[in-house]
């Protein structure tokens, strides 16, 4: 079977939020879209399964299976969910029941529960053995990794055969070994002869899946081919920049740098750091060196205990053993954090303006800093009166820069500060703090699950082995590499 | 910039819908009325009324006390417009006096219970430790006891005094207050903003204003017009089986017990507390928000 999307418009208010006039899916081809977020591309896949939100209007034609459905009614579709088309959500962890284990909500799925639920239960029993879960079928979600995860609710979206899957930001939050078995997870599908449907913003994953891209930007295509062709030699010069925003293709000034200068005052002294969680070792006898001005990268697989290390290094959370010896000059506010997730690193219900009224007063900055720093970060003056919830997640986070930096750090460390922005985005975001931190000449502390990134900004990594790994192999000269 | 809608059922969503809000950064029209549903205004304008009772009315009928048994359960009348006791005593002025006795010791237990449980809910949750266990070990012995047997304990200890009656309250009540404002203290200063607040060193007030204040006022708010409610019934509860305050203070509960004998001569003597017991308590209930309602 085959699917064909034809004339497709999403609209809001008057305003066009997709428009795609043909799409054709093929069984063991799968056809991936990239952009940037708010390109449309998440809708489309939405306007496709009809969970399009109310407020939305959609128009156009979908063709599956010989029949015709009308795009405009989103419940014509409800009853080909889970049979004939089916969604992998994004962040698995989250669209998993938390009080249900992982064999019986796999097995709800399936076509045969409401009448013959032992026989559902020994099929998801038996898909997840296949996926390497066997192990895991009676666990809850929160005892499970987030690749583990992520197989779980592939197994839930499959479990009742449908041909069509639609991976919605499926490499969200995974590292680089998770992404990895994801694509290996989504060929699954299409060497079954399945239709696969993949959108994300990152570029590795529709490398890995092959078949077709397309380029979505503001509501429209704006280039489709072979992967190989659009992701190699592409023709619009969006794509291009696209492709120019991965890491690994970064040409900034800041980049090239020479090597740390030895004789700089050490800012952070660290000497023999061992921590362990729920009996597992992070690291042992781990010692490291900050000195002013460096860029350090701390880099690894999730889970591995890069932001625990971190936090350990900023005495946010104390070491097994060992000790952390702070300089007199990071003190009074000069060792600064950036989050993850910048919207929780604000107080949530209090207006911008008046949490950074309360980092002016506090520390005398002139209030014309933050202006300065507003424009040079490319930032309207006017988000300030709204609420960290309300501002979208790059320019939140540039604000949060703008936040370390009023006080002028001789450090700054950064935990995953882009792990959730588009790649266009990310690049924005990290050219804004480096920017500063080059202009400030602060030291960085950067923890990242991804190692192009972490290469790209720092002038020596500390890489953290995964869990896996025998224990007791991190030792600070073979760990600490210069790469400069 | 443009704003993008990427709805995901089981995920969470990007970013959000551009709404009217944000699109013109006018201030909203921030009258006191505004957002505000009919159910609430009408609790508001029911409960302003029964204020001004409380408030006005001793000063216009002040002679609750004054016995006159020739007029032995007179009926309404313009002088006095709910009629005479069995005692012959005015039965508005009786009421006025104990609409505001129950409406001043209830708020009162419940700003005591307010004050002290947030304080030792916020004390407990930054420090930890020794005091935090402490605090929550007082707390659980409290709250293995009803609020009403405190109460009652309390009133049976001096007699029905009124000092004891807020004691009680107040000590009944502090309890739930110190338990959900440790409970929610703890998740906030735990969580990244309150860690970067103290990188910036911004300071414990600036925590307690801008981290734990918005996070606790509305739970607080709505906390503390179930607690005046559940109060002035506790109190007319003592009152109705004869151990709360002692007569001839007036009281509502008192009153409804000593109108009983007479309901079918003069049932408006009954009523009328009644009838003031339910508003209030229905007044509360209706000023909360549709937010604080799940």
């Amino acid at each position: 079977m085959s699917m064909h999307l034809q004339h497709l418009i999403v609209s809001h208010s008057g305003q066009t939020l997709v428009n795609v006039s043909e799409l054709q899916l093929e069984p063991g081809r799968p056809l991936t879209i990239v952009g940037e977020s708010g390109s449309g591309k998440s809708l489309l896949a939405h306007a496709i399964m009809g969970t399009l939100p109310g407020s939305l209007t959609a128009r156009g034609s979908l063709t599956a299976d010989g029949t015709t459905y009308d795009l405009a009614d989103p419940s014509n579709r409800r009853r080909l969910w889970g049979r004939v088309m089916s969604l992998l959500p994004q962040e698995p962890m989250l669209a998993l029941d938390p009080t249900m284990r992982a064999q019986e909500q796999v097995a709800e799925g399936a076509a045969t529960f409401g009448t013959d639920p032992g026989s559902a239960r020994g099929r998801a029993r038996g898909m997840l053995a296949a996926l390497g879960l066997g192990g895991a079928a009676r666990s809850f979600p929160h005892t499970l990794s987030g690749g583990m995860a992520q197989r779980v609710a592939f197994a839930a979206a499959t479990i009742a055969d449908a041909p069509m899957l639609i991976a919605d930001e499926p490499s969200k939050g995974l590292d680089e070994a998770a992404r990895a078995d994801l694509a290996e997870l989504l060929k699954r599908h299409l060497h079954g002869g399945g239709i696969l449907l993949t959108i994300t913003h990152d570029l590795d994953l529709a490398r890995e899946l092959g078949g077709d891209v397309l380029v979505m930007k503001e509501a429209e295509i704006i280039e489709q081919g072979p992967a190989r062709r659009v992701l190699e030699t592409p023709a619009h010069p969006y794509t291009r920049r696209l492709i120019a925003a991965e890491p690994a293709h970064w040409a900034h000034s800041w980049m090239r740098r020479p090597a740390g200068d030895e004789t700089k005052p050490a800012l952070i002294t660290a000497e023999g750091l061992t921590k362990a969680f729920d009996g597992k070792t992070l690291f042992a006898d781990l010692s490291l060196t900050v000195r002013a001005g460096e860029r350090v990268a701390i880099s690894g697989p999730s889970g591995c205990g890069k932001t625990t290390l971190g936090n350990v290094l900023l005495r946010l959370a104390r070491p097994g053993s060992g000790q952390v010896h702070h300089a007199e000059t990071l003190g009074g506010g000069r060792l600064q954090k950036l989050y993850q997730d910048p919207a929780l690193s604000f107080p949530a219900s209090v207006p911008l303006r008046d949490s950074f009224g309360d980092v002016i007063r506090r520390h005398q900055v002139p209030p014309s800093r933050l202006d300065e720093l507003m424009d040079a970060l490319r930032l309207a003056p006017a988000l300030l009166t709204r609420q960290p919830g309300q501002v979208s997640g790059g320019e939140l986070q540039r604000l949060a820069i703008i936040r370390t930096m009023l006080l002028e750090p001789a450090l700054v460390f950064a935990d995953e500060p882009t792990s959730r922005l588009d790649l266009i985005t990310q690049e924005e975001t990290i050219r804004c703090l480096m920017d500063q931190v080059g202009r400030q000449d602060c030291a960085l502390l950067l923890v990242t699950h991804d190692k192009t990134l972490a290469g790209a900004v720092a002038d020596r990594q500390l890489a953290l082995t995964p869990e896996e790994a025998p224990r007791g192999t991190v030792t600070p000269r073979e760990a600490v590499t210069a790469i400069a | 910039m443009t704003q993008t809608i990427t709805p995901t059922p089981g995920g969470t969503p990007d970013t959000t819908l551009p709404s009217p809000a944000l699109q013109n950064d006018a201030p909203p029209a921030n009258r006191w009325y505004s957002g505000r549903s009919t159910g609430q205004l009408l609790a508001m304008s029911g409960l302003a009324l029964l204020v001004l009772f409380a408030l006005l009315g001793p000063l216009l009928w002040t002679e609750h006390a004054v016995q006159d048994l020739s007029r032995f359960l007179e009926p309404p009348s313009l002088a006095d417009p709910l009629g005479r006791d069995h005692l012959g005593r005015s039965v508005v002025a009786r009421l006025a006096h104990a609409t505001r006795l129950s409406l001043l010791l209830a708020v009162l237990g419940v700003v005591t219970a307010l004050a002290a449980g947030t304080l030792a809910g916020i004390v407990a949750a930054w420090r930890g430790g020794w005091v935090d266990a402490s605090l929550n070990a007082m707390s659980e012995a409290l709250i293995a006891l009803p609020a009403i047997l405190v109460v009652l304990l309390f009133s049976a200890m001096a007699n029905g005094e009124l000092w004891t009656l807020y004691a009680g309250l107040a000590l009944a009540q502090w309890v739930e207050y110190f338990r959900m404002v440790r409970a929610r203290s703890s998740l906030v200063l735990a969580g990244p903003a309150v860690e970067a607040a103290g990188l910036l060193k911004l300071g414990r007030a600036h925590i307690l204003r801008r981290h734990l204040w918005p996070e606790l006022r509305p739970l607080l708010a709505t906390m503390a017009t179930f607690g005046i409610g559940s109060s002035i019934l506790a109190l007319s509860t003592l009152g109705f089986v004869g151990i709360g305050i002692r007569p001839p203070t007036p009281e509502l509960g008192l009153m409804i017990t000593e109108a009983f004998p007479y309901y079918n001569e003069a049932p408006w003597m009954s009523l009328a507390p009644v009838l003031v017991l339910t508003t209030t308590l229905i007044g509360l209930l209706g000023l909360r928000n549709k937010e604080s309602r799940a």
